[in-house]
């Protein structure tokens, strides 16, 4: 285990205490908790050193993930928001561009990254958002939903039309013509900071459009949300190592009929099921970050393959976990309540279930002769 | 490693090809409007030609024109091979 990971970890353990739950009944994150993990790089630790990150590897950096998915899926949002702007500015960006913002995101700045519309959720070829040249400056017109971290971010990476291609322009939060309304009471990782972002003739320099812009949009988008995937892959792994963790613990010490839980079969099938999950979706997640660490380029698929396995085994595991902890568990901020609504919102963002089906299925058929 | 050269480039990446997706494609043939390569299969093709040439696609260079044929990826391939990494947008 690298060492900042050993460090990591312990810190953030300290940082969380006991407050998860309060987090998620306010929904809300406090800035300074967020901040102070930026400012040492925690938020998007793969950002190389020369830009003041960890330069951590995506094996180690997914093992942090896990662990603060296991502390708060809300904080572990702000990860995969923060983690996907970074990523999307070193692939999409010029070497001006990454010089530029990477230092802040690794500095206490907070970001967001906004790609889906009220009409163009998984279409990304219906996005209407557009970033228009104007000499040396861009206009951004368009309306975002359901932005994560939006709430609390100094500035937004948004994916729009350029022209008949694409573009992503980084957008300070505060420019005129940015207005910014939080989703009121969401189902899941209610303290993410979801809001609504609207943009209205927002006029920008034009070295805010990453790499010139004129990208296809749905290469850009996928590019982006690789990250994305992977870090809530990993953040599911966390989910599931807190539901195993309160439901063990439930059924060794909760007695029924004479013995503990654990004893009845029935309640231990859920234990056995809720193990085997935590274990194939830790060892899909380990192999797609392989990937990335060889730079493979099985590491779309592996990628995709570990989002699907990841959230759906969630939402089973957390299910399963209120259902073992019942009265104990079924109280809007327990661990495993948390956890029964987070996962079930894993299977709908990056990529819904049924999207990553689709990939997976062609992919199988391009496979076969 | 040896120089990489136009024929082994288009080799290189008609092999991939044929693994990936078990078609034999003509090096000029627009991958995309055949419907043969989508969004995600263009993502494992820049993974794959920065793993194999060692090099970086990153900013600009990923305009869908650079991975519309086989021949145009390999100019994308050389241009880069020849341009020092500290130069690169």
């Amino acid at each position: 285990m690298a060492e900042w990971r050993a460090d990591a970890c312990e810190g953030v353990t300290q940082l969380v205490g006991d407050q998860a739950p309060a987090w998620d009944l306010a929904g809300v994150l406090p800035t300074e908790t967020l901040r102070a993990l930026g400012k040492q790089g925690l938020l998007c630790a793969e950002v190389p050193v020369e830009y003041g990150g960890i330069g951590a590897d995506s094996s180690d950096n997914g093992a942090f993930t896990a662990h603060v998915g296991s502390l708060c899926s809300s904080l572990r949002s702000v990860m995969t928001s923060q983690g996907m702007a970074a990523w999307t500015i070193r692939r999409l960006g010029d070497a001006r561009q990454r010089q530029e913002y990477l230092p802040r995101l690794t500095g206490g700045e907070l970001a967001a990254v906004a790609f889906s519309e009220r009409d163009a959720g998984s279409d990304v070829t219906a996005m209407a958002t557009e970033i228009r040249a104007d000499g040396d400056t861009v206009v951004v017109d368009g309306r975002k939903a359901w932005t994560t971290v939006a709430r609390y971010a100094d500035s937004i990476v948004v994916f729009g039309r350029y022209g008949d291609a694409g573009a992503a322009v980084v957008v300070p939060a505060d420019a005129p013509g940015v207005t910014i309304r939080p989703v009121p009471n969401p189902s899941g990782c209610r303290a993410a900071g979801h809001a609504d972002v609207s943009l209205d003739a927002v006029r920008l320099p034009a070295s805010a459009v990453l790499g010139g812009g004129g990208q296809q949009l749905q290469l850009l988008v996928t590019t982006a949300l690789a990250y994305g995937r992977i870090s809530v892959a990993w953040g599911c792994v966390g989910i599931l190592r807190a539901c195993l963790s309160a439901a063990g613990s439930h059924a060794r010490t909760r007695r029924q009929f004479g013995r503990p839980l654990a004893e009845h079969q029935l309640v231990a099938r859920h234990l056995a099921e809720l193990m085997a999950a935590e274990q194939a979706a830790t060892r899909v997640c380990e192999h797609a970050s392989r990937c990335w660490d060889a730079g493979s380029p099985e590491m779309v698929i592996a990628t995709v393959l570990a989002k699907y396995v990841g959230s759906t085994e969630a939402a089973r595991g957390a299910a399963a976990a209120v259902q073992v902890l019942a009265s104990a568990g079924a109280q809007d901020g327990h661990v495993v309540a948390r956890a029964y609504r987070d996962a079930k919102l894993m299977e709908l963002i990056e990529g819904s279930t049924e999207i990553c089906q689709l990939i997976l299925a062609q992919h199988a058929v391009a496979q076969s002769r | 490693m040896v120089q990489p050269t136009l024929d082994s480039v288009h080799r290189r990446i008609r092999g991939f090809l044929e693994e990936r997706i078990k078609t034999d494609v003509a090096v000029d043939k627009d991958l995309f409007a055949s419907g043969l390569v989508n969004s995600m299969f263009a993502m494992e093709l820049v993974v794959y030609l920065e793993q194999a040439y060692g090099i970086a696609i990153v900013g600009e260079d990923l305009k869908l024109d650079n991975f519309r044929t086989v021949e145009q990826m390999t100019s994308l391939v050389l241009r880069l091979l020849d341009t020092p990494v500290a130069d690169r947008g």
